[in-house]
């Protein structure tokens, strides 16, 4: 029988030293950044009852989460995202809150993938829901939290916005059979132009069919905008688009205009998500960083109907696209010479961690030993205690 | 920043795609004579290419090491992922097909029929879609061989024009669908590169227009 008592499974891995520096780093910086915006932390368990995300089956397909039953035979699920249990938190214990809730987060989360494609099946996700509000101020804090949680790990980062309304719009004025337009959604959102044609082609005469025949392509800069408004004349399309023009334009007077694409072809979730969509980019990983929107209907799965919006923030990812740290040796290792130096050794190493340097006691049975080990982890400096001190 | 890098897969669609970026004007000389590199520049320096096999040029770009690739359809099918298909190239046409011993009904009876193919996932989910149950049998060689030798009802692969499947006693029953080169797109660089990237698709485009 094969063992496997030496190896972490597949889609996890242990992380080491500088890795877990630079992790800290990220995730430190983040929470500073929305503790400070008025956010408060919340931990929930890493296994929940699989009824909690059953409803999700639309947007967290049941093949990819890790399932476990407990004593009493009921299933459970490792959390696939750290979403929906804040839902039903909200729905129960913070129900008679102030609103809005302003939560934070810090997950580990687990999604059962195809093998050896380099994905993760284990990712620390830290992130932000904030709660019983729909008003536009709201959907600019959580863009502009999103911005700055990615500012904090590379400068060269870019946030990527879309309002749902546009699409779901444009797609209720097509007459075709929903299955066909399930096809065209996916085909929009792996941005299929070639298919994407041929399946409009029976719908050629639709002024709906022409626009999301464009769709795909209607990402970049403002001009977008003013593209999609001539596509399509339809109340609730245009109302969509006023409000993605206005939480653009806000950002751009927050000076981030250089950093905001905008990209009408969001899609992927398309049942989830309600208006603002955002996805971030960081320079030197090959897929979204950060992923958030505007979810006004998840709450109502719970009884409770509320808007939210919130953003979830892979620190896995953006812990590699961190600058280095290295790994620094330790600033002393402080090293008793003999048995009665003891107490004098731990004495003198207390006080220099209370200056703030990091300082090792030495365990070795000589001082060449000792001297050595310092060498080897690099210490800054060797320091011997001879005896104790009067 | 580094330049674009496209993976081109190994063979016929690497000549193709040659032979298209050329046409566009693309200097692609350092493919002509290979030598020992691993990386080609194309146009003095402005693209770089590198060539993979099919299953790997998508797996590049989903990780984005390379920002495009060239791959056929029944690469992109049977592994499935995460990054956008921007264009169809035109070449390297061919389709999906069910094909049976001829002569036999492959739809009479009750018996769940065994499947041979190279593309396991293609095979599953085109029967899923009928709402047949089939056994899968992975077969990484000649798939022809299979229903000869017994081991399978029928295949389901790649056909260009039939003669293999003629010269072992085969026929089609079904297409399954199209085949044809793809241009791939990785999502982060789509974003982030974008008026490099839209520039070539836009070149690509009108040339398959035509």
């Amino acid at each position: 029988m094969a063992r496997y008592d030496r190896i972490t499974p597949d889609g996890t891995r242990d992380l080491l030293f500088e890795e877990c520096l630079r992790r800290e780093q990220v995730i430190s910086r983040v929470c500073g950044i929305v503790r400070s915006r008025g956010y408060e932390q919340v931990i929930t368990p890493t296994l929940e009852f699989y009824d909690v995300y059953s409803r999700a089956a639309d947007y967290l397909p049941q093949e990819t989460m890790y399932k476990l039953t407990d004593g009493r035979g009921r299933l459970m699920v490792l959390c696939p995202d750290g979403t929906v249990p804040i839902a039903r938190l909200a729905a129960t214990r913070l129900s008679e809150e102030t609103m809005p809730l302003r939560i934070w987060y810090q997950h580990r989360t687990y999604r059962m993938l195809p093998d050896l494609k380099a994905k993760r099946t284990e990712i620390d996700q830290i992130g932000i829901e904030l709660i019983g509000a729909s008003s536009l101020m709201s959907d600019l804090e959580a863009v502009d939290l999103a911005a700055q949680a990615l500012e904090s790990v590379q400068e060269n980062y870019r946030l990527e916005l879309c309002h749902i309304g546009f699409f779901h719009a444009v797609m209720d004025r097509l007459e075709a059979p929903a299955d066909v337009k399930e096809e065209i959604r996916l085909c929009i959102e792996q941005k299929n132009y070639a298919a994407l044609s041929d399946l409009l082609e029976p719908y050629a005469g639709q002024q709906a069919a022409s626009a999301l025949h464009r769709l795909p392509r209607l990402f970049g800069g403002p001009d977008v905008l003013e593209q999609a408004r001539g596509l399509i004349d339809d109340e609730a399309a245009h109302r969509s688009l006023d409000k993605l023009e206005r939480i653009y334009s806000m950002l751009c007077e927050l000076g981030l205009s250089s950093k905001i694409l905008l990209d009408l072809s969001l899609v992927n979730l398309a049942d989830y998500y309600t208006g603002i969509i955002f996805k971030g980019y960081l320079d030197g990983i090959g897929t979204d960083v950060l992923s958030g929107g505007r979810y006004d209907r998840l709450l109502s799965d719970f009884g409770v109907p509320m808007p939210a919006i919130g953003f979830a923030f892979d620190a896995d990812l953006a812990s590699q696209a961190a600058p280095a740290v290295g790994r620094p040796g330790p600033d002393a290792v402080v090293y008793a010479v003999s048995e009665e130096a003891a107490s004098a050794a731990a004495s003198e190493a207390r006080r220099l961690q209370r200056e703030g340097l990091t300082v090792i006691l030495g365990t070795q049975e000589t001082e060449a030993e000792a001297l050595a080990f310092a060498k080897a982890v690099g210490a800054g400096r060797f320091i011997p205690v001879w005896e104790e001190k009067a | 920043m580094r330049p674009l890098r496209i993976a081109l897969t190994k063979g016929r669609l690497e000549e193709k795609t040659i032979e298209m970026l050329s046409s566009l004007g693309y200097d692609c000389t350092s493919l002509e004579q290979k030598g020992r590199r691993l990386i080609f520049p194309i146009d003095g320096g402005k693209i770089e290419a590198v060539l993979a096999k099919a299953a790997d040029v998508v797996t590049y770009v989903e990780n984005g090491v390379c920002d495009l690739g060239v791959v056929g359809k029944d690469t992109i099918m049977e592994m499935g992922g995460t990054f956008y298909e921007v264009a169809d190239l035109g070449f390297g046409r061919c389709r999906f097909a069910l094909a049976a011993p001829k002569g036999t009904d492959f739809y009479a009876g009750y018996h769940t029929r065994r499947i041979a193919s190279k593309y396991v996932n293609v095979t599953r989910s085109w029967f899923g879609k009928k709402n047949m149950d089939v056994d899968v049998v992975k077969i990484e060689g000649s798939v022809e061989l299979a229903p000869v030798l017994g081991l399978a009802d029928a295949i389901v692969d790649i056909v260009e024009t039939g003669t293999t499947l003629k010269e072992n006693g085969l026929e089609i029953v079904e297409e399954v669908c199209p085949v044809s080169a793809r241009l791939i797109v990785n999502i982060a660089s789509m974003k982030l590169r974008k008026a490099e990237i839209d520039g070539l698709i836009r070149q690509i485009e009108e040339k398959t227009a035509r």
